[in-house]
C-alpha cells in the first residue's frame, strides 16, 4: 500500500505551470524587455564607461522591491528583496532613492506626464501624498540590501557567507531575494592579474590570482543558485571594438586577441562578430546565459521641455537578436524609445 | 596572510589536528579558505575520525570569514548615512559649485582633468583655502605647485571687508588646517595614505578635528611612470590607488579631489590621461579648459553619478 502512494500525482502539468509562473515570474525589464528573464538566468550587461549600465541594475532592483499592489494602487513590482554587490564602489544612494520616489509617484498618480506637471505646479499636492508614500518608500528601501567590496578577498568572503545571509534575510523579511546585482564583475581584474601567481609551497597551494578567484566566484554562484534561485545581473565595463569606434582608422583587434591568450577566449575572427574586447576568463563566460551590449550614441533626444538627454543603444548579443533598441534615462528610470 | 596556528589561542577549536587536516588539502591560512570549496572540505571531514570537531572548526572559520567583508546595509541605513555624513564641500568657485550642485561631494572621488596651464592647481588651491576655513585638509603635492602665497591671496580676495586682525586670524587658522605633503612617486603616496587611514581610525575613537578633504595634485604624475605598455603591474597599482582613495572617502567621510592631465588622441583631439582602466574609477570627472584670448575658464562634466554629460 505504501508503494502505491508514490504513484499518486501531486499536481497536473497545467497546475505546475501556473504555480511556477506565479512564483517565478518572467521579468520584462526595460531595456532588456525583448528577452524575458527569470530566476536562474545570469545576465551580463557589457558596455563602455559610462553607458547607463548601473541604471539598468537600479531599474531591476526597484522593480523587484516595489510591491505588486499597495493600498489599492498597482505598482507592478515583485515585493521581493534585491541584493546589490557594489564592486565598483560608486553607487549613489541619493540617485537610487530619487528614482524609487519617482516610480512610486508615477504609479500613484497614473501617468508620468502628470507627475512632471505636478512637480512643477504645487508642492502642496506632494505634501498630502507624502505620508503614505513615506511608509511605502521606507518599506521598499529596507528590502534593498547593499554591500561594498574593496578587493577580491572581500568579494569572495561575501559570496562564501551569502548562503547564511540569504537564509537570515528570508527569516527577517519573510520574502526571498529575487535579484542579485553585481556592479561590476571585472572591477578587480587588473589588481588580481597584478598579484603574483607563483605558488609558494609547491604545487599544492593555490594563491589568490585571477584564474582561481574567478573559478571560485563561478563555483559559489552556481552553488547559491541551486539553493536560492535568483536572477543574477552583472555589469561589465569593456572597451568597444572597431565596429563601434568613432575613428575607423586601425583594424587592430587581431592583435588584441593574440595578446591575452591565457585569459580570454578567442572570439571568432569575422569582422562583424567582435563588438568588444573580452577580458573575463572562459570560466566566467561559460556561466553567462544572457548578454546585452549597451553604449551611448551621439544623437541627442530632445525631451518635451527642450532638454537634451543622452541616448543609449542596447543590443542583445546572447541570444543574438539583430535589433538595436534606443533608450534614455529619465527621472522615473529607463525609458525605451524604439 | 597569517598562518592558521596564529588563531589557535583565540579559537581553541582550530587545534593542531584541524591545522593538519587543512594542510593536507593545501590550506595554510584563512585567505586560502576563500578559494577552496568548503562543502567539499566538510565532506572530506566526514570521512575523518574526529569529524564533528573538524566540522565545528570549519564553521568557526566561516564566522571568521564573515568578519572579513564590509557590513551589509539596507537602503534606509545607506540613505541615513548619506544624509548625515555625505555633504557637499563648497569650493568657493561659483561655476564649479553650480555645476556640481553645491560643491565636491564627501564620500566620492572627483577628478579634474585639463590640459597644462588650464588652471587645475588654481582650482585646487582655491578649494583648499575655502574648505580649510572650517575643516582640516591634506594636500598631496607631486610637482611643487603648492603655494601658501596664493592661498593667502584667495583668502584676501574673499575677506576684503574684514579688519586686518580678523584677516590675520583667518589666515592663521586656514594655514594651520592645511597639511601639505610632497610625494614624488606612487609608493610614497601609498605610504601617506596608509598612514592617514590608521590615523583616521584612531581618531574615530578619540574624536578631535578630522580631515575632510584630500587633494592629490596630480595623480597622473604619480601613475603615468608605472603604466607601461604590456605590464599589468602598473594598472594593478593604479586600480589599487583608486580603491584606496574611494575607501578613505566613503569610510572616513572625506571628499577626494584628484588632478589628471590630458593626452592627445586620434583625430587631434585630447582625452584624459591614464587610459580606459582609470575611466571607470572616479565618481565624477570634470573637464577644465582655458580660453587664452578671453582668459575665461570653462568647466564641464565628463561623468557624474546622476547627471548626464552632453557630447
Amino acid at each position: 500500500m505504501g508503494s502505491k502512494a508514490w504513484l499518486v500525482e501531486d499536481e497536473s502539468a497545467r497546475e505546475m505551470l501556473d504555480r511556477v509562473l506565479t512564483e517565478r515570474p518572467f521579468l520584462l525589464l526595460p531595456p532588456l524587455h525583448r528577452v524575458p528573464l527569470r530566476v536562474g538566468n545570469i545576465v551580463e550587461i557589457v558596455g563602455p564607461s559610462p553607458s547607463a549600465k548601473t541604471h539598468i541594475l537600479i531599474q531591476a532592483a526597484i522593480t523587484c522591491i516595489l510591491p505588486r499592489q499597495w493600498k489599492g494602487v498597482n505598482y507592478g513590482g515583485l515585493g521581493h528583496l534585491a541584493m546589490f554587490l557594489d564592486l565598483d564602489c560608486r553607487f549613489d544612494i541619493s540617485r537610487f532613492s530619487d528614482l524609487l520616489n519617482h516610480r512610486i509617484m508615477e504609479a500613484a498618480n497614473g501617468s508620468s506626464s502628470e507627475v512632471d506637471c505636478q512637480i512643477k505646479e504645487s508642492e502642496a499636492q506632494n505634501a498630502t501624498t507624502k505620508p503614505y508614500n513615506e511608509e511605502l518608500f521606507a518599506s521598499c528601501m529596507r528590502r534593498f540590501l547593499y554591500i561594498r567590496c574593496y578587493d577580491s578577498s572581500e568579494f569572495l568572503a561575501t559570496l562564501k557567507t551569502l548562503h547564511y545571509r540569504l537564509q537570515k534575510e528570508r527569516e527577517t523579511h519573510g520574502v526571498n531575494v529575487h535579484v542579485l546585482l553585481i556592479d561590476s564583475i571585472g572591477a578587480f581584474h587588473w589588481i588580481d592579474r597584478g598579484s603574483s601567481s607563483f605558488s609558494l609551497e609547491g604545487d599544492t597551494r593555490k594563491s589568490l590570482h585571477l584564474q582561481s578567484v574567478t573559478e571560485t566566484v563561478v563555483q559559489e554562484i552556481r552553488k547559491l543558485l541551486l539553493v536560492h534561485p535568483m536572477l543574477v545581473m552583472a555589469t561589465k565595463a569593456a572597451v568597444l571594438g572597431n565596429r563601434y569606434s568613432m575613428n575607423d582608422s586601425k583594424r587592430n583587434y587581431r592583435t588584441w586577441s593574440a595578446k591575452d591568450n591565457l585569459h580570454s577566449r578567442n572570439v571568432t575572427s569575422s569582422d562583424q562578430q567582435v563588438p568588444y574586447r573580452e577580458y573575463m576568463p572562459a570560466v566566467w563566460q561559460s556561466l553567462i546565459t544572457h548578454r546585452i551590449l549597451v553604449r551611448t550614441t551621439d544623437a541627442d533626444f530632445v525631451n518635451g521641455e527642450h532638454q537634451n538627454v543622452s541616448t543609449y543603444l542596447s543590443e542583445w548579443l546572447l541570444p543574438p537578436l539583430n535589433s538595436v533598441d534606443k533608450f534614455i534615462v529619465r527621472d522615473t528610470g529607463v525609458f525605451v524609445l524604439s | 596572510m597569517a598562518p592558521l596556528k596564529n588563531l589557535e589561542t583565540e579559537y581553541p577549536i582550530i587545534d593542531s589536528n584541524f591545522q593538519n587536516f587543512c594542510a593536507s588539502h593545501g590550506i595554510f591560512s584563512v585567505e586560502d579558505f576563500l578559494i577552496h570549496d568548503l562543502y567539499m572540505l566538510a565532506a572530506f571531514a566526514e570521512q575523518n575520525v574526529s569529524s564533528e570537531r573538524l566540522k565545528e572548526g570549519i564553521t568557526q572559520i566561516l564566522s571568521i570569514i564573515d568578519d572579513m567583508h564590509q557590513p551589509w546595509l539596507n537602503g534606509m541605513e545607506l540613505l541615513e548615512d548619506a544624509k548625515r555624513n555625505k555633504h557637499f564641500l563648497p569650493t568657493g568657485i561659483q561655476g564649479v559649485d553650480l555645476l556640481l550642485g553645491g560643491g565636491i561631494r564627501v564620500g566620492q572621488l572627483t577628478e579634474l582633468v585639463g590640459p597644462s596651464a588650464s588652471g587645475k592647481t588654481q582650482v585646487c588651491l582655491q578649494t583648499a583655502s575655502n574648505v580649510a576655513r572650517n575643516y582640516m585638509m591634506l594636500y598631496l603635492d607631486t610637482g611643487n605647485s603648492f603655494s601658501p602665497q596664493r592661498i593667502a591671496y584667495f583668502l584676501g580676495k574673499t575677506n576684503e571687508l574684514a579688519s586686518a586682525q580678523a584677516k590675520n586670524q583667518i589666515l592663521q587658522k586656514v594655514m594651520s588646517n592645511i597639511l601639505c605633503h610632497s610625494v614624488f612617486d606612487i609608493f610614497a603616496m601609498f605610504d601617506v595614505l596608509h598612514q592617514l587611514e590608521s590615523n583616521l581610525r584612531c581618531q574615530e575613537r578619540g574624536g578631535g578635528c578630522r580631515i575632510r578633504l584630500l587633494i592629490v595634485d596630480s595623480i597622473s604624475l604619480l601613475i603615468a611612470p608605472v603604466l607601461g605598455g604590456t605590464s599589468t603591474r602598473g594598472r594593478a597599482l593604479m586600480a589599487s590607488a583608486g580603491y584606496l582613495l574611494k575607501k578613505l572617502a566613503h569610510q572616513h567621510n572625506l571628499a577626494v579631489l584628484v588632478i589628471n592631465h590630458t593626452v592627445g588622441s586620434e583625430g587631434g583631439t585630447s582625452k584624459p590621461a591614464l587610459g580606459d582602466s582609470w575611466k571607470s574609477i572616479p565618481h565624477s570627472r570634470l573637464l577644465l579648459s582655458c580660453d587664452r584670448g578671453s582668459n575665461v575658464y570653462n568647466v564641464s562634466i565628463l561623468k557624474h553619478p546622476s547627471m548626464v554629460c552632453w557630447g
